[in-house]
């Protein structure tokens, strides 16, 4: 019995040797919180795996100065009061940084954020989180806000509308929104671009969560004598809306179809089918149907594993240049010799100058006055069924 | 208030005693030591874990003031959490009133609009007052997202979700609630002492009897000399003001709210706690309060220990963990129900009971 315990006790001590020699160095706890299975889980689910993907291929290649990362994350399924219970649980347990999911819960995460010093890269990209010395100092967005792919959505309709012959006073612009903060964030700066740009008229009108159909609001839209729609949602409902306005108007090409950022991806045009054709997007990440060096880390680790970067959409890669920059802030705070605390990594963070996720997104830079990563994006549009460029790089940062 | 066999009263005080037997105060004491332990022994994460329950637990016993006690189905719980955490959070935001003030007004404010809310119950019963409720909360939902001057600013940008201020007392910052998890237990959890026992007094007293009365047989209540309309509304806004003070906390405890916590799930959840705890029982709201917001974070938990911290199994994991829990959640509701129709607080008399009786059966 006791030569039993003693061979037992050998295996697991040359367990733990073996398992420590893999990955030397204390592990670097970061914190996550995903939605699978909210309300934005259709396209949270591709996100969630480009984080984990880019940790998981992060660690097989050693980790960040030979330390492993360790991932703590978890499924809120977009309810605010979990993430807030989640974010407290991962803070106690240690992360030094947090990648997080949805506007409303990091709004309401925010004042925590700046107490516990946690350096936040977050999902959303509404504006409210770009507050650097004031309420959310550790917040970072790294790209383009809601409200700046609106008015470069705005600004590129306006262009081809008047390269067509139309004046700007004639275009009427409904902004289908999801009723909820992210939703709601980028209408006020697309009603002031729009003013400023003499635009006939701009109409908020909010999509009911779960609805089936979209005819009531497209009426609205009609009665306002719209000629252009820009969908702020996710990819299921503005893909129904699409679906919508191809039956209601008879076809593309009657009121010009646009989507910003979380809802211009491969899935909308797999389920909008037909009516996905000719809408545009303004998308500040690259589509996976036009090729870029930085798609290779993610296609290499997908093919690994049998999958393709197509199937897996361009949240995918958005979850992966997320985490790359987070990485590349922790490597930078490393390698200057300093301790992995809050404050360096933010330091870190705002020398970020123009850094290249390999064109998976405009080149990304900080600074102590604003944290947002970049104001650039491209317009895209989908052709044949797939997003191609309709657009070159339009950077409001520059127009400045 | 009855009592087991062979405790004899022989003054009006010890006949009117909550808590007549040496047991009872024994569990009393044990209880109030536990409360008061908690959080020198917990992590942060944990107590903030329990802060919700005391929450859920004041708006659980507001909802079964309703429900439980008057007989008046409500599926408008999000509606008066809403209320009350956006008067609490307004009243912060354009006002700089202090926090322990506006946490009052909310729950006043609350009974205002919830005694409103309550006046068509002279009329509808049942099913058709619950589908009334539904509109309040869908109601107050389409204002909350709808109504511009509610959602206040942030960074000078309209937003629709209400940002509530650092909640400072009296200029000092470290009377701030809502990242000072211990102050904010100390506050919730004596709030929840207090309207524990408010309650529990309440149906000791003419009010909460007519109440009863009211859920057991309307008519022969009426017949006995009960205003049904009156009370009735009174049900509404003593309701209504407790949910108000669970809704101020939640806005307290918080530093940004918006509709998107206080959907129809929200109310649905609630009905679930006090169903799950046990209708008409202020220790039953607690329960059920505890059961439903602790069940997912064990089962996550549970989950995050079987999955590990390999990035590919977690993964794996936190694919399968929402139905997991779904599932898992609702065959612990069927399960409790069948085994015990009157919730957990029945459950937990039963066992008392067994204890007490024990070596006989009855």
């Amino acid at each position: 019995m006791m030569k039993r315990v003693i061979v037992l006790l050998a295996v697991c001590a040359m367990l733990i040797v073996g398992s420590a020699g893999a990955q030397s160095g204390e592990p670097i706890k970061i914190g996550a919180i995903f939605d699978l299975s909210g309300a934005t889980g259709d396209v949270g689910t591709p996100y969630a795996d480009g984080v984990i993907a880019y940790v998981t291929a992060l660690n097989e290649s050693g980790g960040i100065n030979g330390r492993p990362i360790e991932l703590i994350s978890a499924d809120y399924a977009y309810s605010v009061e979990t993430a807030e219970q989640l974010y407290a649980q991962f803070v106690a347990e240690g992360v030094v940084v947090f990648m997080g999911w949805g506007t409303g819960d990091t709004l309401a995460l925010v004042s925590r954020i700046a107490e516990d010093e946690i350096p936040f890269i977050s999902a959303s990209y509404s504006a409210s989180l770009n507050d650097p010395n004031g309420t959310a100092p550790y917040n970072f967005l790294i790209a383009t806000t809601y409200g700046d792919q609106l008015e470069i959505m705005m600004m590129h309709m306006l262009d081809q509308w008047e390269a067509d012959g139309n004046s700007a006073s004639d275009m009427r612009i409904a902004i289908f929104h999801n009723d909820s903060p992210f939703g709601t964030d980028p209408i006020e700066q697309g009603e002031t671009f729009a003013s400023g740009a003499g635009v006939g008229g701009v109409l908020a009108i909010p999509m009911p969560r779960g609805a089936t159909d979209f005819t009531a609001e497209l009426q609205q839209a009609d009665d306002f004598g719209v000629t252009h729609i820009i969908v702020q949602n996710v990819s299921s409902p503005a893909a129904l809306l699409a679906q919508n306005v191809f039956d209601f108007f008879g076809g593309t090409g009657m009121v010009h179809f646009g989507c910003l950022n979380w809802c211009a991806d491969e899935l909308f045009v797999n389920r909008a089918g037909a009516a996905a054709e000719g809408a545009l997007g303004a998308i500040p990440f690259t589509p996976t149907t036009v090729e870029v060096e930085g798609q290779e880390g993610p296609r290499e680790f997908l093919e690994a594993r049998g999958q393709t970067l197509e199937e897996a959409s361009l949240h995918f890669s958005q979850g992966w240049a997320a985490m790359d920059v987070m990485a590349e802030a922790i490597r930078r705070t490393l390698d200057a010799g300093l301790d992995l605390t809050g404050p360096n990594i933010r330091a870190t963070l705002e020398t970020f100058e123009d850094y290249e996720t390999g064109g998976l997104l405009a080149p990304v830079s900080f600074s102590a006055e604003d944290h947002r990563g970049n104001r650039a994006l491209k317009i895209y549009q989908v052709e044949n069924g797939v997003w191609v460029e309709s657009s070159d790089l339009i950077d409001l940062r520059a127009m400045e | 208030m009855a009592t087991q066999s062979g405790i004899y009263h022989e003054t009006y005080g010890s006949d009117m005693q909550l808590r007549p037997t040496t047991m009872q105060r024994v569990r009393l004491a044990l209880v109030a030591a536990l409360l008061v332990v908690i959080p020198f022994v917990v992590d942060s994460s944990t107590q903030r874990l329990v802060n919700t329950v005391v929450i859920a637990s004041i708006g659980a016993i507001g909802l079964n003031v309703l429900v439980g006690f008057t007989g008046q189905i409500s599926l408008g719980q999000g509606a008066f959490l809403a209320i009350g955490a956006y008067a609490c959070g307004l009243l912060q935001v354009y006002f700089a009133v202090p926090w322990p003030i506006a946490l009052l007004a909310a729950a006043f404010i609350s009974a205002l609009l919830g005694g409103l809310i309550g006046l068509p119950s002279l009329r509808l019963k049942g099913l058709y007052l619950a589908v009334a409720t539904l509109a309040a909360q869908q109601i107050v939902e389409w204002v909350i997202i709808n109504w511009d001057p509610i959602d206040g600013e942030i960074n000078g940008r309209a937003t629709d979700a209400l940002r509530i201020p650092g909640n400072a007392l009296f200029g000092n910052a470290d009377l701030r609630l809502n990242n000072n998890d211990t102050l904010f237990y100390v506050v919730a959890a004596a709030i929840l002492v207090v309207v524990a026992m408010a309650t529990t007094n309440l149906f000791r007293t003419h009010i909460g009897r007519a109440f009863v009365a009211i859920r057991d047989q309307d008519i022969a209540a009426e017949v006995m000399g009960v205003n049904l309309y009156r009370y009735k509304v009174l049900a509404f806004m003593v309701s209504s003001f407790i949910v108000g003070i669970a809704g101020g906390l939640l806005a307290l405890q918080s530093t940004a709210i918006s509709f998107e916590r206080f959907t129809l799930s929200v109310s649905i959840e609630y009905l679930a706690m006090i169903i799950i705890g046990g209708l008409g029982t202020v220790s039953g709201s607690i329960y059920g309060a505890a059961f439903i917001v602790v069940l997912p974070e064990l089962l996550r938990s549970v989950g995050r220990a079987l999955a590990g911290t390999d990035p590919a199994s977690l993964s794996e994991f936190n694919r399968v963990l929402p139905f997991v829990q779904e599932g898992v959640f609702g065959v612990v509701i069927v399960v409790t129900l069948i085994i015990e129709p009157e919730g957990i607080q029945r459950i937990w008399r039963t066992i008392k009971d067994y204890f007490r009786l024990w070596p006989f059966s009855y």
